[in-house]
């Protein structure tokens, strides 16, 4: 056996810290050793080009590269291996940079002695690798996207285009997502309805793409190419090719509720228009405040339909698809300012948020005026963000460039407007966006750093009186406004947090979709063949949404255009002769690979491989030893053993 | 999020509402007019009609959709409702 050993510089990340040269040594020393290598770079091209010449002059059968982790360049030295004619899997990571040079900065010595020991370990698993081969498997063009907003639609969009058939599932009974609900876009200005509805519109115009709204999600099972989904259509009760959207059953419906769209600012009846400009563009009946619908109570909006579109018998629909990958676009929902008791939301009427302010807006200029908007108006930034009083620390990210966007809006459409903005930190961190600021300075908006410390409302006159602290200055400010705008924070929506559940995926901090490596694959997810896009993974404005979104799209393209995808060997298997068929494994697999069958009257556990991630909770949970997982045999993880605990190395 | 607010053209929004008619002494008290009414317009009163039965009473006039439900369901034809234009409505 010849087994060379390459170590890393890391261009000083590892160097620095551990002496090589020792380690180095050290290797040499070990036995199968031939080779020992040393480069400030083993991922640079030029260093892997002499890893592939040195296994063929050499002759080298196994390789051991101590660098960093395996999840970092693993797959780097695999392919350069396999590219030498090697099995990929006869290449075995010395993790010296995050487990050793990293977290023993300040203890060089500890450091290389360590750097040693995990050499040591990494050459006694390499001398019982075995060289694995890699497996394929078939795969469709069939595409799920969850959620209809900015993000799910240009993915469906992007997809469609491209010739995958995707079934594109929205939960509200038009698509849009809360863009449909902005005034303008910042730093450009953009009406977003208008910019937004030529999108929407191409969505049903693409044969490609099967619409689904008022559709939830139930449940999903099964693995890349093959997921199984089941979802629920709720009825309508309009059919919407017939509907015409008259507004004629809207009219005789006698049920006043609060509109979704305009955030409770305006009303709507029981059956309504979803939005001005929702797609599929036709009614809907909500039959949570309809009057009833069994026993039939009313039926005036059936008396006066023309087109006969309304059916109350409607029932829910199950449907059963198979997809092969997936894009969760499930989006966000604003920050709930009750939560935040300090800023009296709900207890006056002049203290909004400030979705209920693009509301406000948008409606103005389609010529509906719901209220005066004032002459004094405050912002208070960061309601719900970087406060972990509430339990979110992130900063949402939008509400300076909103803020922003709003309170130029408003000075310039009344010049004679005070208009306050209350931040802490302001961050226009995106192309046009600083500019766009100093344009809001220019305009006459006030910019003022400090956090509001208390509101209350002049019961008499309904003005609201801040107080805050200005810290640049160091004044103490009280005044009194006439409108108080929230800038909330965003929240993971309650679908996002309910896909992640269904479909296993990760959460970081605050509740968003933890994407696969924060910088290299940011719209993966650990979860093969589901992907994530838009305010579902953390909070982000328009443009960064729409780039994640073809993202998305692109890296599902690349799973499944080739038609067959490879499955990584690395999974668990069952020795048939031990087995007993206790089932323990089958219960603490995650991913639903491990059933329990008959075999020669005999009951014994079988591994799906294309299913299995090769987790290995069934290898330590099964208690006669049949599960094993290739790559990490057990004489594999004792070799390892007793190389970490063998004799002291100097 | 659950709005805690009224709307604020809610004031603005004309819906036709209904009045309800009871004839007392047809009433069987059968109830079926308070139980499916959608918006609890009706109760049980005390008072005895002709037969001896207790007939319905009008508890939250300004409820009524003008939905007619109680009228076709009333077996002894004991209740009707008439339009009342231009009345506003609570939200509900």
């Amino acid at each position: 056996m010849k087994i060379g050993v390459y170590v890393c510089h890391c261009g000083g990340n590892i160097s620095e810290v551990v002496d090589i040269k020792r380690v180095m040594k050290f290797a040499e020393q070990q036995g199968d050793v031939v080779l020992v290598k040393e480069h400030a770079h083993m991922c640079s091209d030029v260093a892997r080009k002499m890893l592939v010449d040195d296994i063929k002059e050499h002759n080298l059968d196994k390789v051991v590269i101590a660098a960093c982790s395996p999840q970092f360049h693993g797959r780097t030295f695999m392919g350069t291996v396999e590219k030498a004619g090697l099995s990929p899997y006869v290449m075995e990571m010395a993790n010296i940079r995050e487990q050793c040079s990293w977290p023993h900065y300040y203890e060089p010595e500890y450091a290389t002695k360590k750097a040693k020991d995990i050499v040591r370990m990494a050459i006694a698993k390499a001398r019982l690798d075995e060289p694995l081969e890699k497996k394929t498997s078939p795969i469709g063009k069939r595409v799920l996207v969850i959620g209809a907003g900015i993000a799910g639609i240009q993915a469906a969009l992007d997809l469609g285009d491209a010739g995958f058939k995707v079934y594109l599932v929205e939960k509200e009974p038009s698509i849009g997502g809360k863009m449909v609900k902005l005034s303008r876009t910042f730093p450009t200005e953009d009406c977003a309805a208008c910019i937004l509805s030529p999108k929407m519109a191409d969505v049903p115009a693409n044969p490609n793409i099967e619409l689904l709204t008022n559709t939830e999600i139930e449940s999903i099972s099964g693995f890349l190419g093959n997921y199984d989904v089941v979802a629920v259509k709720k009825p309508r009760y309009v059919d919407t090719s017939k509907c015409t959207a008259c507004d004629k059953c809207a009219e005789v419906c006698p049920v006043v509720v609060p509109n979704e769209h305009d955030e409770g600012l305006s009303s709507r009846k029981a059956i309504y228009l979803p939005n001005p400009i929702a797609v599929p563009h036709s009614y809907v009946l909500d039959d949570k405040t309809c009057l009833g619908l069994f026993p039939l109570a009313c039926s005036k909006c059936y008396d006066v339909c023309d087109p006969g579109a309304i059916n109350y018998d409607q029932k829910p629909e199950r449907l059963n698809f198979t997809v092969d990958t997936i894009i969760v676009a499930t989006g966000y929902e604003i920050f709930d300012p009750r939560k935040k008791k300090v800023y009296e939301f709900a207890r006056s009427k002049n203290i909004i948020t400030a979705l209920d302010l693009e509301r406000l807006i948008s409606l103005e200029a389609e010529g509906t005026s719901l209220r005066p908007i004032g002459k004094r108006i405050a912002f208070i930034q960061c309601v719900g963000s970087r406060d972990e009083l509430v339990g979110n620390e992130y900063c949402s990210r939008i509400c300076c460039m909103y803020a922003t966007k709003l309170s130029q809006l408003l000075k310039r459409a009344d010049p004679k407007r005070d208009v306050y903005v209350f931040y802490i930190d302001l961050r226009a961190y995106g192309k046009g966006f600083e500019e766009y600021y100093k344009r809001a300075q220019r305009t006459g908006v006030k910019f003022i750093r400090g956090r509001v410390a208390e509101l209350h409302e002049d019961k008499r006159t309904n003005k609201v009186t801040l107080k805050v602290e200005d810290t640049l200055t160091r004044d103490i400010i009280e005044s009194e406004f006439d409108l108080v705008v929230l800038s909330v924070g965003l929240r993971p929506s309650p679908g996002t947090l309910k896909i992640a559940d269904t479909l296993r995926l990760i959460k970081s901090p605050g509740g968003w979709l933890q994407e696969a490596h924060p910088k290299f694959r940011p719209v993966d997810t650990l979860a093969d063949g589901v992907f994530i896009c838009g305010c579902a993974q953390g909070p982000k404005d328009i443009p960064d949404t729409v780039a994640q979104a073809s993202a998305a799209a692109a890296r599902a393209i690349r799973l499944m255009n080739k038609g067959e995808f490879e499955v990584d060997p690395i999974t668990a298997f069952v020795d048939e002769e031990l087995c007993s068929g206790c089932g323990i494994c089958a219960g603490v697999c995650p991913y639903d690979a491990i059933t329990i069958e008959l075999k020669q009257g005999k009951r014994v556990s079988r591994v799906n491989e294309v299913v299995c991630q090769g987790c290995g909770a069934c290898v330590a949970a099964c208690p006669s030893g049949a599960q094993q997982q290739r790559w990490f045999m057990t004489p594999q993880l004792h070799a390892m053993l007793s190389a970490a605990l063998g004799e002291e190395v100097s | 999020m659950i709005f805690q607010r009224k709307p604020l053209d809610a004031d603005k929004i004309n819906v036709v509402i209904g009045e309800v008619h009871i004839i007392k002494d047809r009433c069987k008290g059968c109830s079926f007019c308070i139980e499916y009414c959608p918006r609890d317009v009706l109760e049980l009163s005390e008072e005895f009609n002709i037969k001896g039965y207790h007939p319905p009473r009008i508890k939250n006039p300004d409820n009524c959709a003008e939905c007619h439900l109680c009228e076709m369901l009333c077996p002894e034809f004991a209740i009707y409702v008439t339009k009342k234009e231009d009345a506003k409505t609570p939200v509900h």
